[in-house]
């Protein structure tokens, strides 16, 4: 165990503010998911009880008789705002009185730096391309993130959980965005802060990150894996790539299917399911089943060693 | 909380006073500290610019009575006291004068023209702009109009009071013409009357200049003027930062805002400025005058991060982002290297050259190609290579007149036939500018094949050399045999050790031994210890070793050696057995001189190869010189080493070595180790090198340094820099193989170690490190021209042949006879071979260039030294070649700052009464030339300690003679010579010893007399004079013995 290395990793300045999302982001998931089924709880009492559903607007739980009905944003919002910008600023200023942005040395362009590394919030990016070829993961993945996150508001018409927190209101789109964001796009930035070393190997915490190291894999792509490496002129093309369109066929029939079987899992779901148009529907598969994709291939390429499934001459998959 | 509490509105009831109140507490603090930081705690210079204001004024407070002190006395003593009073007394003479002078100036002159100046300007200004209004006037009227304003304005009268001395005003009416009138006259006035005054007062400030060079002569440093303006200064001493801004090379050193003292013109050492080491003075300001920081600011030299200043770690560069850091104290001479690539020697910077040294004498450019090493080989590749395109092109242009003159032939008109033949004219003369190139090309070829030596001796002759079973031991560790010997130890096993010398040893050339008998050791110990030898080698072991290191420690020569041919090896070490032609690349035997009717001679008149014509390496590649020592006296010395062995040790006898099987093993290992690249290898002559070029290596970037497995080690220490892997290297080459798996042994590191010390070791790193790819631009790098080229390119001559072994031609450097305790003896301090610092002023280089060919000045007796037949130290033939000579000759030429070419000065001719004269005082008694000057009497000479003066002439510089005679001591201390020979009387030296009575009544200088009497020397005047002074010349020998002392 390598405790130089790891205390380094999780000290330079640069990594402070991905040592902090490990603990800050599980902190206020949890944070905002408390207040989230307090409401929840609430609404199920509200619900009980129409006549105080009437009478009530704070979304409060629990509420008490005497209480005032309303809330004035001035001053009770506004000071807690005014407190909250007052305590940033300070760890913002003992931030930057502590931790000096490092300067480094001139590029050199004869001269990579290994690891060489994206800013921390591309890094999900960068460890995309391990699993991905680089048009997959540095054109089109991103294009459709940025499609994916400009449709949601037209797939979702939802209206329940405006300016409140609730979970059972929301359950789907929360949990679809802790998988996406939190599983997937946090974990990866970690991944790439504090998992991959030199050469971009894989370094568990506490080993050392030796520019050394050597290691032994073979990636190969699934026509070239038994049994389907005996599938006849699977080595060239067009078979080759009909296989992996084949099983890409397979991979969505499958997603899909999947996908709609937890939307339609509970009563609330159904509801929004039914009111849903066809476009919505295909267009929220499509996006779901591109983002599954991933989990996907990271575990076909970290369990089994799979590099691409569906090779064709203009891209692979 | 309390039970009540539980029942109230958490968001209306509850205050936020107290959180608000901490946190806004919190946000004034950090505040607070924010502001501390910005203020002091990223500006540490601050507090080092008080602490500096305080330690320098008081280190000057100290200072300034001892130094007012000193200067009191001074101006007690009576010669200040006289110059002072002189002073005074000039300035009283004329002090009426100038008093009246200046009562004119001051108080008439200046008032008066300073109040019509004014009231002049405004008028002139008025018809100035009038003027310009006329000149861009458009109509005829118009100007016409302004012309009249204008002498309307020239005609105004204005009242105008001036002040007169007695302090009263005089009112009068100026025109502005009259103005100009009166202004003139006063201003011509007041510029005679002080041109009058510095004229009254020149006798006086002269005397003032002198005497205040007395007084500045007599103190040490600075004076308490000087002291008590540093004092004042820092009155008023700015906290700021300092920094040196280049604005061309965006150079910004601000090293100085911290290291306040290294400019101050006083030495400020670590304990004067309380311990404080930053706030020394540069150690050297010579270095600093050369280098003007103003220029070149601090970082370029020193490295380090010059821009930065919020702690000592980041300004020093000390840290992981930062390429440069600041060298070490055992390494600032790195910084030289940078820009004084190139040379060899860099004054002032002697680990460096220490470093240097030890990357050319240790053969580590055998291996490494480092740009400026091994000059000769690349230069002779280069050569080739030119000669070959100018063989090219002559060949083109042949074609191209061919064509030519046959276009000619069949042109339509005579005017177009005759411009293609002069075009072909023309061709012709070019071709005949190129077989002009072509020859001075063949001609620096055939100088360079003999310039071109190696680190080790040559490996062709080990048969007839040395004794087989002596081989293996070698190999296996030279250190072991011979510490600290040129040959590094390699990682062999006893195989490997084995196959190397079976090869060696079956590659080595056979030939013809003459049989030598045995001469005298005792004799032999005498020539070794006398005849030079000890100036390149050195004997004994451990403590007792003497000599020098610049080759073989032969303590032990007597194990290892064939008798007969270390008698050769003396005699002449240049000869070898067979000569080596390039372009057949094999050494040619007798056989192939023989098939074309030749006989077997091969020397520098017979260097062409009979095959083909080229030229022959036609002696052995070492830099030893032939000492031209009689055979009988190789003997001696060869029986003499002879005896030097260790007694009672036995070697394991090596039947292998003649093993067949063996050598093609043999010869894969000495290619793969690089053997070539020290000595001359039957097979491998042209081989190339098998290390990593160093040229660049200081920058080379540190991930491709490679730590191995000592790269986490290395970072955790912290040596994870260059610094730290060339020491590490440099101590054990197999370092950076610890840990690692390699079953090949070839896979190995082959660098081999070279038992450095920690000093040796030092230097080298030093030169290392200053071995960069430079980021500033060439201007900054030294890179001479002229007479300064000369002087670089000469030390590597110097360094080759080992000069310094013998002569001191540095100031304050020690010869390897200053060491000898033969030599500390009175009666051999004679016997030390010459300084050669000036030889460039004090010799004719035309002489010069005779000489260096040829020592002994004679084609036939050449047992002898030429111009010192009474050293014992011989000055050796070293076979220069003629690029060799021509660049040592300009080299001693520019150390004495000489002009090129030498045009010798025209001497009167003597008359004939002066010949007599100076006749006359060569044999009087008060000055025995010939006592101690060689006179080519054999009996006389034996004793004699100076040069024959029939040398004069043809070796010496008149100039330098003539400052000889005044004062031998200034031009070489310690010397034989007597100083104060002459007096200066006038504007001319006399002879300072009783004249001879032909003197009465000589008006000229004496000592030029005697310089141009030596200058018109001839053996008939030196016969005579030995024949009229013959007596007097020995009775005075000890007289003289004795003022010297």
């Amino acid at each position: 165990m390598d405790w130089h290395q790891l205390w380094t990793i999780l000290t330079t300045p640069d990594n402070i503010p991905i040592t902090a999302l490990l603990f800050l982001v599980p902190f206020y998931t949890w944070y905002g998911l408390r207040q989230a089924l307090a409401n929840d709880r609430l609404i199920a009492q509200l619900e009980a009880n129409p006549e105080m559903a009437k009478t009530h607007h704070r979304k409060v739980y629990p509420y008490k008789p005497g209480w005032p009905r309303e809330v004035h944003v001035w001053p009770y919002l506004l000071r807690i705002e005014l407190l909250a910008a007052i305590v940033v600023t300070v760890i913002l200023m003992v931030w930057s009185i502590t931790l000096d942005a490092p300067l480094e040395e001139p590029a050199n362009p004869n001269l990579t730096m290994n690891p060489s590394k994206a800013p921390w919030y591309f890094l999900g990016l960068q460890e995309m391309l391990v699993y991905f070829d680089p048009w997959m993961a540095g054109v089109v993945m991103p294009t459709l993130i940025i499609l994916g996150l400009m449709a949601i508001p037209y797939i979702d018409e939802n209206p329940l959980g405006n300016g409140y927190y609730t979970f059972r209101q929301r359950k789907f789109a929360i949990l679809t965005f802790i998988f996406g964001f939190i599983v997937l796009w946090v974990s990866m930035i970690v991944i790439g802060t504090m998992i991959r070393g030199p050469g971009w190997m894989w370094f568990w915490p506490g080993q050392t990150w030796d520019h050394n190291k050597l290691i032994f894999e073979v990636n190969r792509d699934l026509p070239d894996i038994a049994p389907f490496s005996y599938i006849p002129g699977i080595k060239t093309q067009p078979v080759r790539g009909l296989f992996g369109a084949a099983v890409m066929g397979i991979y969505v029939v499958l997603a899909g299917w999947l996908i709609h079987k937890l939307i339609t899992l509970t009563p609330f779901n159904r509801k929004i399911y039914a009111r849903m148009s066809l476009l919505q529907y295909v267009v929220m598969q499509f996006f779901l089943i591109t983002m599954l994709l991933l989990p996907v291939k990271m575990l076909l390429r970290l369990l089994f060693r799979i590099k691409y499934i569906w090779v064709t001459p203009w891209f692979n998959i | 909380m309390k039970p009540e509490d539980l029942d109230k509105d958490p968001i209306v009831d509850s205050s936020l006073s107290r959180p608000l109140l901490i946190s806004s507490a919190l946000l004034v603090l950090s505040l607070a500290w924010a502001l501390y930081d910005e203020i002091y705690a990223m500006r540490p210079w601050k507090s080092y610019q008080k602490r500096f204001r305080e330690t320098y004024a008081t280190f000057l407070n100290n200072l300034i009575p001892n130094q007012a002190e000193m200067e009191r006395r001074i101006k007690a003593s009576p010669e200040y006291q006289a110059l002072d009073r002189a002073m005074r007394e000039a300035e009283q003479r004329v002090l009426a004068d100038v008093r009246r002078i200046d009562e004119e100036i001051n108080r008439k002159l200046t008032p008066q023209i300073m109040v019509l100046n004014e009231k002049f300007q405004e008028l002139r200004m008025e018809i100035g702009a009038l003027t310009y209004e006329l000149e861009v006037a458009s109509s005829e009227p118009e100007k016409q109009r302004l012309r009249e304003r204008i002498a309307r304005v020239k005609q105004r009268e204005v009242t105008v009071a001036l002040p007169e001395p007695d302090g009263s005003t005089r009112k009068v009416r100026y025109t502005f013409e009259q103005m100009d009138r009166d202004l003139r006259q006063w201003k011509d006035r007041k510029a005679a009357l002080l041109q009058r005054r510095v004229e009254l007062m020149a006798p006086a400030e002269e005397l003032r200049r002198k005497r205040d060079q007395y007084l500045a002569d007599r103190i040490p440093e600075v004076s308490s003027t000087v002291l008590a303006g540093l004092r004042r200064k820092l009155e008023n001493f700015p906290i700021e930062i300092r920094q040196i801004h280049v604005r061309d090379v965006d150079l910004v050193d601000r090293c100085e805002s911290c290291h306040l003292g290294i400019r101050e013109p006083v030495v400020l050492t670590k304990a004067a400025m309380g311990g404080e080491a930053a706030f020394t003075s540069h150690p050297n300001r010579e270095l600093l005058r050369i280098h003007d920081p103003e220029r070149f600011g601090c970082t370029p030299c020193h490295n380090g991060n010059g821009i930065a200043l919020t702690s000592v770690t980041k300004a020093h560069g000390y840290y992981k982002h930062w390429l440069w850091p600041l060298y070490k104290r055992e390494n600032f001479e790195a910084g030289c290297q940078q820009c004084h690539a190139g040379e060899i020697i860099t004054e002032m910077a002697d680990t460096l050259n220490q470093g240097r040294e030890l990357f050319r004498l240790r053969g580590c450019y055998g291996c490494h190609r480092y740009e400026g090493f091994d000059r000769d080989t690349e230069e002779l590749a280069a050569v080739r290579q030119e000669i070959r395109q100018l063989e090219q092109q002559r060949a083109e242009f042949e074609r191209q007149i061919q064509f030519t003159i046959e276009k000619g032939d069949r042109a339509q008109d005579n005017a177009e036939a005759q411009r293609l033949y002069q075009h072909a004219d023309n061709l012709k003369l070019r071709i005949s500018s190129i077989n002009a190139r072509i020859e001075q090309l063949d001609i620096r070829s055939r100088n360079l094949l003999r310039e071109v030596k190696k680190i080790g001796p040559s490996l062709k002759e080990v048969r007839m050399k040395l004794r087989p079973e002596w081989l293996p031991v070698w190999i296996k560790d030279p250190h072991q045999y011979r510490p600290g010997t040129k040959m590094p130890t390699f990682r062999l096993d006893d195989e490997e050790v084995r196959a190397i010398a079976a090869f060696i040893w079956q590659s080595g050339v056979t030939g013809q031994l003459e049989k030598q008998p045995l001469g005298d050791p005792v004799r032999g110990k005498e020539s070794f210890e006398t005849r030079g030898c000890l100036g390149c080698h050195s004997i004994g072991e451990g403590a007792e070793q003497i000599g020098g290191t610049f080759a073989a420690n032969l303590s032990r020569v007597g194990e290892k050696v064939n008798y007969d041919y270390l008698v050769r090896w003396i005699h002449d070490p240049r000869k070898r057995t067979l000569p080596y032609c390039p372009l057949e690349r094999r050494d040619l035997t007798e056989e192939d001189y023989r098939k074309k009717g030749l006989p077997f001679v091969f020397d520098f008149e017979n260097s062409r190869c009979p095959n083909d014509g080229h030229e022959l390496v036609v002696q052995q590649m070492t830099p030893m010189p032939s000492l031209r020592l009689t055979l009988e006296e190789s003997r001696d010395i060869a029986s003499y080493l002879m005896t030097r062995r260790r007694e009672g040790l036995t070697y394991a006898p090596a039947p292998y070595l003649e093993d067949p099987k063996l050598k093609a093993r043999g010869e894969f290992l000495v290619r793969f180790y690089g053997c070539a690249g020290c000595h001359e290898i039957k097979g491998l002559e042209e081989e190339q090198r098998v290390g990593t070029e160093l040229t660049h290596e200081g920058s080379k970037p540190i991930d491709r340094l490679d730590f191995a497995l000592l790269t986490q080690k290395a970072k955790k220490e912290g040596w994870y820099n260059h610094k730290g892997f060339f020491e590490r290297k440099l101590k054990d080459p197999a370092i950076f193989d610890l840990g690692k798996e390699k079953p090949d042994k070839l896979e190995r590191l082959k660098m081999p170690n070279f038992h450095l010390t920690k000093q040796e070791i030092d230097a080298l790193t030093t030169f290392l490190l200053g071995s960069v790819e430079s980021t500033l631009p060439p201007r900054y790098f030294y890179n001479p021209t002229g007479a300064k080229r000369d002087i670089v390119e000469g030390w590597w001559i110097v360094r080759k042949y080992n000069c310094m072994g013998c002569h001191q031609m540095m100031v304050g450097q020690k010869t390897v006879f200053d060491t000898l305790p033969r030599y500390q003896e009175p009666d051999w301090k004679e016997q030390k071979p010459p300084s050669l610092i000036g030889e460039g002023a004090r010799v004719n280089p035309e002489w010069l260039m005779k000489f260096l060919a040829n020592p002994a000045m004679s084609a036939t007796d050449t047992n002898r030294n030429g111009v010192r037949p009474y050293l014992r130290a011989r000055m050796p033939t070293f076979y220069f070649s003629d690029g060799e000579i021509q660049k040592l000759v300009r080299f001693f030429e520019a150390l004495s700052s000489q002009a090129q070419p030498y045009i010798p000065p025209r001497l009167e001719t003597l008359t004939e009464r002066e010949r007599l004269m100076a006749r006359q005082l060569f044999t009087s008694e008060g000055a025995p030339c010939l006592s101690c000057h060689a006179t080519g009497d054999p009996a006389h000479d034996r004793r004699a300690t100076a040069p024959n003066f029939l040398l004069a002439k043809e070796r010496l510089k008149p100039g330098w003679t003539r400052r000889w005679l005044l004062d031998p001591a200034m031009i070489m201390p310690g010397t034989a010579m007597p100083s104060g020979l002459f007096t200066r009387q006038g504007d001319r030296w006399i002879f300072a010893g009783p004249l001879p009575p032909s003197f009465q009544g000589y008006e000229k200088d004496h000592a030029d007399l005697l310089v141009r009497y030596m200058f018109q020397f001839t053996p008939d005047e030196l016969s005579r004079l030995r024949a009229a002074g013959g007596s007097a010349v020995r009775g005075n020998a000890i007289a003289m013995n004795q003022r010297t002392r």
